[in-house]
Parts: structure tokens; C-alpha cells; sequence
């Protein structure tokens, strides 16, 4: 211990000093942890390990143009459950980088997040409740040539736990602002390529293609309050694997299409995307495609539908779906569909307005398989660019929010949800039938005294499939802007006569934060439902658990 | 045990060391160009910073808030607010039909790869800081409604230096 506290000592010592020299430190400490207990009420019986916590710290130093960091992190003495197995008891140094950042160029070797345009071709990053870190090590060049163009090149492998993939990793993104170029002033008109290879040995399978790329060009427009874009990929020849297993010696490229449109003035915003993806998965081992945890992704295929936020509507969410599968069980090319989000303001003032103003917000997605024929035994397929594929998800949501008085405010939400029960809950898609769910959601808010407040929602969801009906509750008591507390309750009380009483589950959670300048301590008490676990579009599954779990985050 | 502990010590001991300079990162504006925080915070003498997502309903509570307010404010103590989104690509075409249809007069950037939420070590959103000569003078996670009144007491306090 005393050595212990020395060192740090000493280290801090060096540190100030290096600090003092116009030099800066920045980083963080977080750990996640949670202690698992047994529950009859969930069948749920907590696995030996029942203490596990994810523990990161990182560290960063800034001198003049350059940077460098670091990140140390241990799952210990166990990951948190459901993280892959990739990361298990491990710890170590995570990722590590040195950069360089003058005015036109920056450099950076070790471990490096970067996205090309929307993600389609390749994106990097880092997400600790997902436990997504696909940085890639090696190096990275961006290079501003003048005021209109720039470029990016990159070269390494991808970060797989503490390890990185065998496959390298190239990419080149450049990007063109053609109205300053061209001296255009009606339209700000923005031009962007990429292309991205995988080089990975063949081994003794001389069929396979150790080269495998993704090339795609996008142009995006501002016109006034109209503005809009277009991107185009396409995916190089690749073998076909389904769950880990080599499908046949038959190799099949891919594409994507992404067209986006808008209208945005003051106090109303349209938007709208449409998306085609055919077998469009990359990852950076071809053996990898598919695997639930998202372990060694290149490319970012986020489920493009509304993200929701309440307890009930985060129960039956998207999760896209660009891979091709070929097998008697299921067929499938990829998916196709679009979404349309609409904001508007009622002004103060007017009759619906109301002292305030009225703030709407509505939401429509559908998603859905791509019209194709399918020949399992030759393992062949042709698909049509838009038809009539199956239906994997149709969502419609609406959300009204008012301000009554100064100090009460509501939010009022109704949705109305399709989703094909395998992309829910796991298995062949197409094969188990739909879910249908209508939710509706009332929330008020009402500001007390100091910054004290109360914050209450109930929700309802019914459905007949699945399991059936259920209710939620929601209190919320923030006793000032640092420190509040909350507990609620999913109850899945289905239909009465159907189970009996012994079914009725109750998912409660009591639980509270504290957060003070740079650190925040959250911790809570409950159950854990089973699912989807989602951030910016992208789900790992989390079983079902019983536990109490507490969160640290020191920023500095 | 030993490593978390020499972690937390090691936490401890930068803690008390860290200086709240604001880190160098690129960010987008909503037209397409780059910039960074730095300069955009230069506009004025003192600026808030939030970091915030079209998903994140506090954040929004908290934009929403100010937004009520926030002509009042300028008036008073000439403070600014920029509002950065950290949505990736899946959300970032939501933010401009967002805030026009939310009619916030915010200036706003964009963090779509995260790089500022990494580098002001944001577990969370919404984050909210203080800037004032290049440096954060406050800094508050989360929002509760309220919160608001609160981060005008800072921006009063340091808008009078």
C-alpha cells in the first residue's frame, strides 16, 4: 500500500511538472459495476462470478501540436454480463495513440476512432455500454490540401479485446466543398469518396478472396431550407458465412444506397431517409459476419428509426439488418425501407399554442426484406432493387410536449409498432411471426422550490403476441440539480385468466445519482429485463438479471 | 485489487493536478465546416458549451429551458450558448430539422465520432461547461429541471470578472 501511494506520488510529482511547462493533462476514470444476485421470480440464478465490474481509465497529454494518450482497462474480476467474451477477465492497456495537429495536417499513430462520411464504408469507435472498441492501430494521416479539400488515409489492424485482428485495415476518404471550389453561391454543394480494404490471408482456402473492399461517393446540398444527400457503396466479392460456418465456395458482393432529404425553417423541420443494403456486413475477419456482439465491425449499420426512451418503448426496437443469408431455415438478401421524422412549434400565443407554445414531434419508419428469389441448394439469389419483401418492422410514433405553467410541464406519446419477433427476440427472421403493440406514454414534470422537482410517467403497452399486455411507472424526485432519485416498475400483468397470477412479473428498479463538478455516482437496485440493448441504432442483448449495479465517472 | 487501487489513486493524484484548458478537437458546423470549440467559443467572453443528442430527452428538457430564457439572458450578461450534438450518423440528419423545429437560436456544431464528448471524458449527456478565457470555469452532467437558474448564477458570477 505504502509503495503503492509513493509511486502514484512520484508520478504526480513528474506529472505537475510536465503540467507546468504549458502542458496540459485531460482524461477519466469510469467503472460500471454490478453485483449479481439469485431471483426465483425471473428463474434467474447469478453465475459464480456474481461480482463484475468494467473499470477504464484514461489519460490523456497535450503540449503544444501534440497529444498523446492512454487507456488502461480491466474487467475484473469478470466482465459485466452480456459483454463479449473477448473481453473476460481481462485487463491491460486498451489503446494507446500520439498525435500530431498543426494547421493542415495531423498525424496519429497507436490507436485511432475515425468515420468515413456516414459510417457505411467505415467507422471506429468506442462505446462502453455496448462494449464496442474497434479503434484501429496503426496510422492515420488527414491532410487539408487547401480551403475547399481534404483527405484522410489510414493503415492498421482492428482492436478485438486486448488483441487486433489478423486482417489490415487501408482506407482513403477524400472530400471536396465544390461551391467554394467553383465559386457556386446558390447551393452549398459538398462532395465525398471513399474506399476501404480488408487484406486477410487466404490460408489453405485459395477460393477465398484476400482482398476485400467497399468504394462509395457521396455529394450532399444545402439549398436555402431544402438540403439533402446521396450516398452510394458497393462491397467487393466475399465469402459467405453463417454463424462462423463457411456456407459455400460461392462468392457475393454487395451494396448500399442512402438518399436523405430535408426542410428545415424556424419552428418546423422535416426530414427524411430511404436506405437499400444488400448483404452489405463488413467485418474485419470474414469468419466474424454476423456475430451478436459486434466484435470486429468495419462499417456502421445503424437501425435508422426513432430512438426511444421510455421503459415500454424501448421494448420492441430495430436492429438493422444488411447481411445475407441463404439457408433452408432462412433467406434473406438484406432491407430496405425508409423513415420521416417531422417537428413543428404551434406559436405562442395562438389557441393550441398557449402561452408557451406547443412543441409536436412525429416519427414514421418501415423496414423491411428485400424482394428476391432464393436457390438454397445452389446457394443462389437475385434480388429486385424495391419490391414487395417481408415486413420486419413498421413504426409510427407522435410525442406532444407542453408547457402549462412555470413550473408544470407534460409530454404525451402514442406509438404504434410492427417488428418480425426473431429481430426482437432472436431466431430464423420471417419464420416466428410479428409482434403489433400499440404504447402510450404520459409524463409530467413539476418544478419545486431550489431546483427541487417531480418527475412522474405512467405507460402502457398491449399487445396480444409475445407477452401480452404490460404497465410501467415512473417516479423521479430531483432533490437539487446534483443529487436525485428514482424508482419504477415494468409489470408484464398479461391478460387476466390467461397464466394464472404466478406469471404476473414485476421488473422494478430503485436507484439514484449523484453528480458533483467532474464526477458522477450512480447507483440502483433491481431486475433487469431481457433484451435489446441499444445505442445510436446499435443492440447487444442482455440477459435477463437481478442485481445491484453502481457507476463511476471522474472527469478530469 | 492492488490495480484498482493504484487506478484510484492514480485518479485522485490527476484530479488535483488537471487543468481545465479546453482540448483541441475538430468540430463541424451545420453546414459542412470544420472549426473547433476554441473558436467558436472566441465570439464571446463568456459562452456555455452543451453537449447534447436528439435522443436524449434531459438534453432537450435542458435546451428547451434555456431556450425560454435565453434572449434574456444575452441581454443581461451577453453569454452565448453552443449546443453540440453528439449524435453519430444514425441521428445527426434529425439535429437540423430538430432545432428549427424547436426554434432554438442556438449556434450549434457537430461531434458526430464523439471526439470532444471523449476528450471533456463525458460518460453521459447532457454535459454542460462554463467557458470562459479558453478555460472551463464550470462544468455539470445531467439536467434536472431547474438546473437552469443554477448555471445562471455561474454565468452571472463570471460574466462581472
Amino acid at each position: 500500500m505504502k509503495k503503492l501511494l509513493l509511486t502514484a506520488a512520484l508520478i504526480c510529482t513528474i506529472f505537475s511538472s510536465f503540467a507546468q511547462e504549458g502542458g496540459y493533462f485531460f482524461g477519466g476514470f469510469e467503472s460500471n459495476a454490478q453485483w449479481l444476485l439469485d431471483d426465483d421470480g425471473i428463474n434467474f440464478v447469478a453465475p459464480e462470478d456474481n461480482l463484475r465490474a468494467n473499470n477504464y481509465f484514461q489519460l490523456n497529454y497535450s503540449l503544444g501540436k501534440f497529444t498523446a494518450g492512454i487507456q488502461y482497462e480491466a474487467y475484473l474480476p469478470d466482465a459485466l454480463l452480456g459483454y463479449s467474451p473477448v473481453y473476460e477477465n481481462g485487463n491491460g492497456i486498451g489503446t494507446y495513440y500520439l498525435n500530431y495537429k498543426a494547421d493542415k495536417l495531423d498525424v496519429t499513430g497507436g490507436y485511432f476512432y475515425e468515420q468515413f462520411g456516414s459510417g457505411l464504408a467505415l467507422r471506429s469507435w468506442e462505446d462502453r455500454q455496448l462494449g464496442i472498441n474497434n479503434s484501429i492501430r496503426g496510422a492515420r494521416v488527414k491532410y487539408a490540401i487547401n480551403e475547399y479539400s481534404d483527405f484522410t488515409a489510414l493503415y492498421g489492424q482492428q482492436r478485438i479485446g486486448f488483441e487486433v485482428s489478423e486482417a489490415t485495415i487501408q482506407g482513403l476518404d477524400a472530400n471536396v466543398d465544390l461551391s467554394t471550389a467553383f465559386g457556386i453561391e446558390a447551393v452549398d454543394l459538398r462532395f465525398g469518396a471513399s474506399y476501404v480494404n480488408r487484406y486477410q490471408n487466404q490460408g489453405t482456402q485459395t477460393f477465398l478472396p484476400s482482398n476485400v473492399s467497399i468504394a462509395g461517393a457521396r455529394l450532399d446540398f444545402v439549398a436555402g431550407s431544402v438540403y439533402g444527400g446521396l450516398e452510394v457503396d458497393t462491397k467487393s466479392k466475399d465469402a459467405l458465412f453463417f454463424e462462423g460456418e463457411l456456407v459455400s465456395e460461392k462468392l457475393y458482393d454487395g451494396t448500399a444506397m442512402q438518399v436523405n432529404l430535408g426542410y428545415a425553417q424556424k419552428g418546423l423541420g422535416i426530414n427524411g431517409t430511404f436506405r437499400r443494403l444488400e448483404n452489405f456486413n463488413f467485418y474485419a475477419d470474414r469468419q466474424a459476419a454476423g456475430n451478436q456482439f459486434n466484435d470486429q465491425v468495419v462499417n456502421y449499420i445503424p437501425a435508422l428509426s426513432k430512438t426511444q426512451d421510455y421503459l415500454l418503448t424501448n421494448l420492441y426496437v430495430y436492429n438493422a439488418q444488411p447481411g445475407l443469408v441463404i439457408e433452408q431455415a432462412e433467406q434473406r438478401a438484406g432491407e430496405v425501407g425508409a423513415q420521416v421524422d417531422v417537428f413543428y412549434t404551434i406559436k405562442k400565443g395562438s389557441t393550441l399554442g398557449g402561452k408557451y407554445g406547443t412543441k409536436i414531434a412525429a416519427n414514421f419508419s418501415y423496414w423491411g426484406g428485400l424482394d428476391a428469389e432464393y436457390n438454397v441448394e445452389n446457394r443462389f439469389y437475385e434480388a429486385k432493387f424495391i419490391g414487395s419483401g417481408s415486413r420486419f418492422y413498421r413504426d409510427f410514433n407522435f410525442e406532444i410536449k407542453k408547457k402549462w405553467t412555470p413550473k408544470f410541464s407534460s409530454v404525451g406519446t402514442y406509438q404504434n409498432v410492427y417488428i418480425d419477433k426473431a429481430i426482437s427476440q432472436g431466431g430464423f427472421v420471417g419464420t416466428q411471426g410479428e409482434i403489433q403493440a400499440q404504447i402510450a406514454v404520459i409524463e409530467g414534470t413539476y418544478k419545486l422550490k431550489n431546483s427541487q422537482s417531480i418527475r412522474g410517467v405512467v405507460q402502457h403497452l398491449w399487445t396480444e403476441q409475445d407477452r401480452e399486455n404490460w404497465m410501467a411507472a415512473v417516479v423521479e424526485y430531483n432533490f437539487s440539480s446534483r443529487f436525485s432519485m428514482y424508482v419504477y416498475d415494468n409489470w408484464n400483468y398479461r391478460e387476466l385468466g390467461y397464466d394464472g397470477e404466478e406469471s404476473q412479473i414485476h421488473y422494478y428498479s430503485v436507484g439514484g445519482s449523484y453528480t458533483e463538478g467532474r464526477t458522477r455516482l450512480s447507483m440502483n437496485y433491481g431486475r433487469q429485463r431481457g433484451g435489446l440493448i441499444c445505442v445510436g441504432g446499435v443492440c447487444r442483448v442482455v440477459p435477463e438479471s437481478n442485481g445491484l449495479s453502481a457507476s463511476l465517472n471522474i472527469s478530469f | 485489487m492492488k490495480k484498482i487501487l493504484f487506478t484510484l489513486a492514480l485518479v485522485v493524484s490527476f484530479a488535483g493536478i488537471s487543468q481545465e484548458k479546453l482540448p483541441a478537437v475538430s468540430l463541424e458546423t451545420i453546414d459542412g465546416d470544420s472549426t473547433t470549440i476554441q473558436n467558436a467559443a472566441e465570439k464571446s467572453d463568456i459562452t456555455i458549451v452543451s453537449l447534447w443528442a436528439t435522443w436524449c430527452v434531459p438534453c432537450i428538457k435542458e435546451l428547451d429551458a434555456i431556450s425560454d430564457v435565453y434572449s434574456d439572458w444575452q441581454e443581461e450578461t451577453g453569454v452565448s450558448l453552443i449546443a453540440v450534438s453528439v449524435d453519430d450518423s444514425r441521428t445527426v440528419k434529425r439535429v437540423k430539422p430538430l432545432i428549427n423545429g424547436k426554434g432554438w437560436d442556438y449556434e450549434i456544431l457537430l461531434d458526430t465520432n464523439n471526439d470532444l464528448k471523449r476528450a471533456l471524458g463525458a460518460a453521459t449527456v447532457p454535459l454542460t461547461v462554463l467557458i470562459k478565457d479558453n478555460k472551463i470555469v464550470y462544468r455539470h452532467s445531467g439536467y434536472s429541471p431547474g438546473a437552469e437558474d443554477e448555471l445562471y448564477e455561474y454565468v452571472k458570477k463570471y460574466s462581472k470578472k
